[in-house]
């Protein structure tokens, strides 16, 4: 008799014990879903919502305050999405608040953050509609990516048709590396000036000794000082 | 219970050919359903034998607990070890909570649990059944008044039933502490943390038809080893055979449910 006391004892032990982690697990999981939190409703309208679904996380200055309640088609090119807000957090969000579709992490879920407004604009009200920001869509990356990839293949294009001109010693700056004569002239050009400098600079001298000048230059001299 | 072995009139036994294999195949499958059948029929009408019952969750449940705890906890270990390295190629380490808890709870903690119940608790109903038929003492309880598929039957079954889904829950448990423990071998993060980003990506589809194809699970396994026990025959080699099939048929069931139930939530959900 004391033996079956005791073995009812253990099992009825069990049983609670699972039942508690169960329920525990029920109610950690249900209360992510706001399910049993008090909560009020806010919608938002998007032309495309980026594959977000019922149970995504709403956050607000980066804290979970919410999950995505329903989704709805409104018109052919809006989407209405309702969001389940926690009621403790609604004296932080504005009617100015903008919601904008965002990816938890590179790889994360798709998640909707609301964007504080003024602190000084009204609190919003439950089944209020806030404003919405077209999210940068992973096609409009690409489509830029695109764009300046084309550009890209343009320019090494160019660049290979200036080159190859280059290497052929056309233009100014394909003979000047290729065409030798070229060279020899510029380095002649170079030396003829640097002699007419030097006469140049003598005849100045000169010029400065004679008595119809001297008077203007020690007038430009006296000016100078 | 019919096997797949004929004897004849001189006493020697030659294996069937396998149309009569599968002829074979079919009565058994319709046994089975006639047993179940009886089951249901039984289950609902009184005299209910709660002593019973209680006795049997107590010995299929409660004992069953700390092979089954050992199981959990070194499921969670082992597939924290085995995930971290690929997670960690892509810079997801922060991920093995999540996917390691779903991993457990939607398919390695049930199917995990009811295989290692099907080798424990099917085997030993199969067994201790077949040993009070080829003994002759279902026979004698009948003699004496007492309806013995109730009394035997209807209480296993009931008690492996009602027992998996809560050693199932426990074990969940057990392989998410083990998976904690994994994940702290070669990094650090806080328990409150690493329970936060468990439940964080859990739903109620993924705990809900889990827990529900566990009810499945325990009572295909308690319905074939009370089905192979009961109807045990050919003495001491006929009890080995219906341990040994209960374990083997059940453990087969267990997966074509577990097959069946992952279609149906995918078309629900």
């Amino acid at each position: 008799m004391k033996k079956t006391t005791g073995n009812n004892l253990r099992l009825g032990l069990f049983v609670t014990v699972t039942v508690i982690l169960f329920i525990v697990g029920i109610y950690y999981i249900g209360d992510r879903q706001q399910l049993f939190s008090h909560t009020f409703h806010v919608s938002g309208v998007f032309k495309n919502i980026d594959g977000l679904q019922v149970g995504s996380n709403v956050r607000y200055s980066g804290i979970n305050v919410g999950v995505v309640g329903s989704i709805q088609q409104t018109t052919d090119s809006s989407v209405r999405v309702d969001m389940l807000i926690n009621e403790g957090t609604r004296k932080f969000i504005k009617t100015d608040a903008c919601a904008i579709i965002g990816s938890d992490g590179l790889m994360g879920n798709k998640i909707i953050s609301l964007i504080p407004g003024i602190s000084s604009a009204k609190t919003i009200c439950n089944h209020d509609e806030v404003k919405t920001i077209r999210p940068i869509s992973m096609d409009d990356i690409m489509l830029k990516v695109k764009t300046t990839a084309d550009n890209a293949a343009d320019i090494s294009a160019d660049l290979a048709v200036i080159m190859d001109n280059i290497t052929q010693g056309k233009g100014t700056i394909g003979k000047l590396f290729m065409d030798s004569s070229f060279a020899t002239n510029l380095d002649k050009t170079l030396i003829n000036i640097k002699q007419g400098s030097g006469g140049f600079k003598r005849n100045m001298d000169a010029a400065s000794h004679n008595f119809l000048l001297r008077g203007f230059l020690k007038k430009k001299h006296k000016d100078d000082k | 219970m019919i096997n797949n072995e004929e004897i004849t009139t001189n006493g020697s036994i030659f294996p069937l050919g396998w149309l009569d294999s599968l002829r074979v195949f079919f009565i058994e499958v319709g046994e089975i359903s006639r047993f179940t059948l009886r089951f249901f029929k039984e289950v609902f009408i009184p005299r209910y034998e709660f002593k019973a019952l209680v006795k049997q969750s107590y010995i299929i449940g409660y004992k069953s607990l700390p092979l089954i705890a050992i199981t959990g906890l070194i499921i969670g270990l082992v597939l924290t070890i085995q995930a971290r390295p690929t997670m960690a190629q892509f810079g997801a380490e922060s991920w093995i909570p999540s996917m390691v808890s779903i991993s457990i709870i939607r398919e390695m903690g049930p199917v995990m649990v009811a295989v290692i119940f099907a080798g424990k608790v099917g085997s030993g109903i199969g067994a201790e059944l077949a040993s009070m038929k080829v003994t002759e003492q279902i026979d004698a309880m009948e003699v004496s008044g007492i309806n013995p598929f109730k009394y035997l039957v209807v209480t296993r079954v009931m008690a492996t039933t009602l027992m998996l889904p809560m050693l199932v829950t426990a074990a969940d448990a057990i392989s998410l502490v083990g998976a904690y423990v994994g994940v702290n071998l070669k990094g650090s993060i806080s328990f409150h943390l690493f329970f936060l980003q468990v439940f964080s990506n859990l739903s109620f589809s993924d705990v809900i038809p889990a827990i529900i194809k566990t009810f499945f699970f325990g009572f295909s396994i308690g319905i074939v080893s009370c089905y192979k026990g009961y109807n045990a025959n050919r003495g001491t080699e006929g009890v080995g055979e219906a341990a040994n099939s209960a374990v083997v048929i059940g453990s087969l069931l267990v997966f074509i449910i577990d097959m069946i139930a992952v279609q149906l939530t995918s078309l629900i959900y």
